[in-house]
């Protein structure tokens, strides 16, 4: 019914979707690129391992306590490292030091755990997958439904929340201008904690779903950034909407191309696959910055429309 | 005769030193002088290293005819021992491919740096850092996989361009040629940050604004910058090649070529050429006596130790920028014609 490859660039898509849509939340509302983003992702793979391996029960199971643990680093990155270094008035250069930092601290306590839970269970803790206990649905793989469809449910619950609820309008309020939102009596403090913590925690659901499909190990999160940053970079990176769009152009275009060259070109071709993402990230800073939502893509369609049809009478 | 082994210690400990302070230094030139965010350091390190294990071995086996129906990477012990028995004997052929094959890796750094800057330097620095991290990555995805450059996964050997000198004195000789080499940088960036481009290029990072109002190309002097740092970088990674006598592509990592060095930069003060060598040496000394002394308490835990490593410089990094970030030797105005001649010119002027 569906190609294998398909369902593969379907899976991979939409977890980079689900990255970069926290990695932009958190670049709108704070201006700080997280370079531990890929980590809190790993942070979910561990707890999917531990979840089927050790407590031997569904994966899936554990999307609510890998959103909390996920949620939990990423706020402790904000509040105690990344909002002190901000009041004493660091650098984004600074910043990204610091976030970088705690990537490592974090990788070497995952490859650490993964040491732990391979001498005390005997599992095999890197390079590992967990196909075998996805449930499926008809002939399909249960992941190939519900990684597209949580990155679906979570879209439309932001859009929601952020156009329906008070709390997503001071949101929105403090992206648009944080110091006039909190003159307002917006609590920015609470917004911006919310932002990573609901950042971190997306990451970490993401993670525990990729062990369902791909093979992973501690540092999968961080290899997997480059495309995260493409995805976001394409999107605009001012814009969750556009980072979801850019996660499934850049997720699928990497699968999708890749497969491509290796059958046409050759073999050879596959491990230059992350050249991919690299040059979506090129191409768009040389010729659109502003990547996707920073396109004024109504006024683009009239002016074609004016040009194809003529002035509309 | 042989060394003691503290001697070994320590001469290994300097040789460490002299690389890292190479690439240190010009890390600092590029962030704490000129606040362009290098998170790609390793590109250009594994770039001057990639130079070294690919060309000074070839041109040689030209210059020495050795038979071109051996293949350079499939036998290359074979080859290598054939170019170093005639290195044995040849010092002056020796010291030219070293020389030449430094300027060549600073040639290739600077179009590395060139080329991977060039999308995002007119962005925020956000996008630099992304770009500069992505092309650092990729490099070593070519050295990995594209086996004609350095050998792919098994690696590549670099001729032994101190094969004349031989035996122990080998690693001493090659110690004191890398810190000559790291004493010439040295000397090179401290007149370069006292010029009027070192004062050009700190008032572009303090304010690009007002710099640009002025009338300076903050674009153009960026650019430059990133050129020479990188040059200064590949020039660091080509040493490390020649020191350890072989290339592979996953050594360049990066945490050992990007984070480690940026641990030493704040660590000794950015925008501080002292700085970076305090910085380093320190650096060098704690890791090496770390792993000096680590077996001694791997049976305590259950896991590798070498991940303790990682937490401990990386919470090192965080403190530091939380609470000392001018680093141990914090940046000091750079008098711009030195001291001594500053007081003179005050004599005169007042008598």
């Amino acid at each position: 019914m569906f190609s294998p490859i398909f369902r593969d660039a379907v899976i991979f898509a939409s977890l980079i979707s689900l990255m970069s849509l926290g990695l932009t939340l958190i670049y709108i509302t704070t201006k700080v690129s997280n370079f531990a983003h890929g980590s809190l992702v790993s942070i979910g793979i561990y707890l999917a391992l531990t979840t089927s391996s050790v407590w031997a029960s569904n994966p899936y199971y554990c999307l609510p306590l890998a959103f909390g643990f996920g949620g939990l680093a990423s706020l402790i990155l904000y509040i105690l490292i990344l909002r002190p270094l901000s009041r004493k008035g660091a650098s984004s250069v600074s910043l990204i030091a610091a976030t970088l930092a705690f990537d490592l601290i974090l990788l070497a306590s995952l490859n650490i755990y993964a040491d732990y839970l391979t001498s005390v269970y005997k599992i095999s803790s890197r390079a590992f997958i967990l196909r075998g206990v996805d449930f499926k649905v008809v002939d399909q793989p249960g992941i190939f439904l519900v990684a597209p469809t949580l990155v679906f449910t979570i879209i439309s619950s932001l859009y929601i929340v952020l156009t329906r609820t008070k709390f997503g309008i001071a949101m929105r309020a403090v992206v648009e201008n944080p110091q006039l939102a909190s003159v307002m009596g917006v609590n920015t403090n609470l917004i911006l904690a919310t932002s990573w913590f609901l950042s971190g925690g997306l990451a970490a659901m993401a993670g525990v779903l990729l062990p369902l499909w791909f093979m992973v190990s501690p540092d999968t999160g961080t290899s997997m950034m480059l495309s995260v940053f493409a995805a976001s970079i394409v999107g605009g990176f001012s814009n969750i909407y556009g980072a979801a769009l850019g996660g499934y152009l850049v997720g699928l275009t990497e699968i999708l191309l890749t497969n491509f060259l290796a059958q046409n070109v050759g073999s050879w071709m596959i491990p230059y696959r992350p050249a991919i993402p690299l040059l979506a990230i090129v191409a768009t800073l040389l010729i659109a910055p502003t990547g996707i939502a920073g396109i004024d893509w109504l006024s683009k369609i009239r002016r074609m429309r004016v040009r194809l049809f003529g002035p509309a009478s | 005769m042989a060394l003691p082994a503290e001697a070994l210690f320590i001469i290994d400990l300097l040789a460490l030193f002299a690389i890292y302070v190479v690439i240190a230094m010009s890390l600092n030139l590029e962030v704490g002088y000129g606040g362009v965010p290098n998170f790609g350091k390793v590109l250009v390190v594994a770039g001057g290293a990639f130079v070294a294990g690919w060309f000074p071995g070839r041109i040689l086996a030209l210059v020495y005819n050795i038979d071109p129906s051996i293949d350079y990477i499939s036998k290359n012990t074979l080859v290598m021992a054939l170019i170093n028995s005639h290195l044995k004997t040849d010092p002056v052929m020796a010291l030219l491919v070293f020389v030449v094959t430094l300027c060549l890796a600073a040639a290739v750094g600077a179009a590395l740096g060139l080329l991977a800057s060039y999308p995002a330097i007119r962005l925020r620095e956000d996008y630099l850092a992304i770009t500069l991290t992505a092309m650092g990555e990729l490099i070593k995805i070519v050295g990995y996989n594209y086996i004609p450059l350095v050998g792919g996964t098994l690696g590549i050997q670099v001729p032994d361009c101190l094969a004349f000198v031989g035996g122990e004195m080998r690693f001493t000789f090659a110690t004191l040629i890398m810190l000559g080499v790291a004493a010439a940088i040295f000397l090179f960036i401290e007149r370069l940050v006292r010029s009027p481009l070192g004062r050009v290029i700190r008032a572009t990072r303090d304010d690009a604004v007002a710099a640009s109002t002025l009338g300076k190309d903050v674009v153009g002097i960026r650019i430059r910058l990133l050129i020479v740092g990188s040059a200064i970088g590949a020039i660091g990674g080509a040493l490390y090649a020649f020191y350890t006598s072989a290339t592979i592509a996953s050594a360049y990592n990066r945490v050992d070529w990007t984070f480690w060095p940026w641990v030493m930069v704040m660590l000794g003060g950015a925008a501080n050429n002292r700085g970076a060598v305090v910085g380093t040496l320190t650096f060098v000394t704690a890791r090496k006596l770390i792993t000096f002394y680590k077996h001694e308490i791997a049976f305590l835990f259950p896991f590798d130790v070498a991940w303790l490593d990682f937490i401990l410089f990386g919470l090192m990094l965080i403190l530091l920028l939380m609470f000392r970030p001018e680093g141990l030797i914090p940046e000091r105005p750079t008098p711009t014609i030195g001291r001594r001649r500053l007081e003179e010119l005050m004599k005169a002027k007042a008598e």
